[in-house]
């Protein structure tokens, strides 16, 4: 008997949201392997699948973590440092912290975007 | 006058940038989490496209040290069940690898 860990895209919603949907591209999936392979490697096409599926239980696993803490704290939406605390929370510390770093720098980016923005709207308003 | 960044499009393009995974299906994914994932902030996909392509890395490497030992050069589905099952960190995943390992040989 099958227990339900998580991978809830395998409950039937009546045909609305397709099997493909709640995998990563195998494309992009395999790319990445191969990435960290010896070139004369190769990965069966199960191999790849596997992968797939093992990507999404992951993203499942760490989201349901984060959300919590979001609930516990009353907050709506999950963010990024959600995410990183939820990697450290989950064992995966060698993940969070040059996750943090990464998404720093994002945030400064797009602060960068945001102040020239707002000197836009200066102008219009 | 606004200016678009350089950077800002390496980071925010799933061309040219370290995005090597396409951000909406990841956010499709995060959304089918649980009952309680109602909205997420923009960054949560950028965020977890780099911790996927950690994970992948981290998982395939482990399977093909796998087939090595079975002096392989094709790393196939049971490799990576084996590595599910030889690291802790990788519990959450014993029941997905457990129900597609139908066939077991020693």
């Amino acid at each position: 008997m099958a227990e339900d860990a998580g991978a809830s895209g395998s409950n039937n919603d009546g045909g609305g949201i397709k099997e493909q949907d709640r995998l990563l591209p195998i494309a992009n999936v395999g790319r990445i392997m191969k990435q960290i392979l010896p070139q004369n490697a190769k990965i069966s096409k199960e191999a790849k699948e596997t992968m797939q599926e093992c990507v999404s239980e992951f993203i499942s696993f760490v989201t349901s973590e984060a959300s919590d803490k979001c609930k516990k704290e009353r907050r709506k939406t999950v963010n990024g440092d959600d995410i990183c605390w939820a990697l450290a929370t989950l064992g995966f510390d060698d993940y969070a912290a040059p996750l943090k770093r990464y998404l720093y720098k994002y945030r400064e980016l797009e602060g960068d975007k945001a102040a020239a923005n707002q000197e836009q709207h200066k102008d219009i308003c | 006058m606004r200016q678009a960044g350089s950077y800002s499009g390496i980071l925010i393009s799933g061309k040219t940038g370290p995005h090597l995974l396409p951000l909406a299906r990841i956010k499709k994914i995060m959304k089918k989490s649980g009952d309680g994932v109602k909205m997420i902030s923009g960054e949560s996909p950028i965020v977890f496209s780099k911790a996927c392509e950690m994970f992948i890395k981290e998982l395939t490497q482990r399977s093909w040290m796998v087939t090595m030992q079975g002096k392989r050069r094709t790393l196939n589905k049971e490799d990576v069940a084996s590595a599910v099952m030889a690291t802790d960190l990788f519990d959450f995943l014993l029941n997905l690898v457990s129900e597609m390992d139908t066939s077991k040989s020693s």
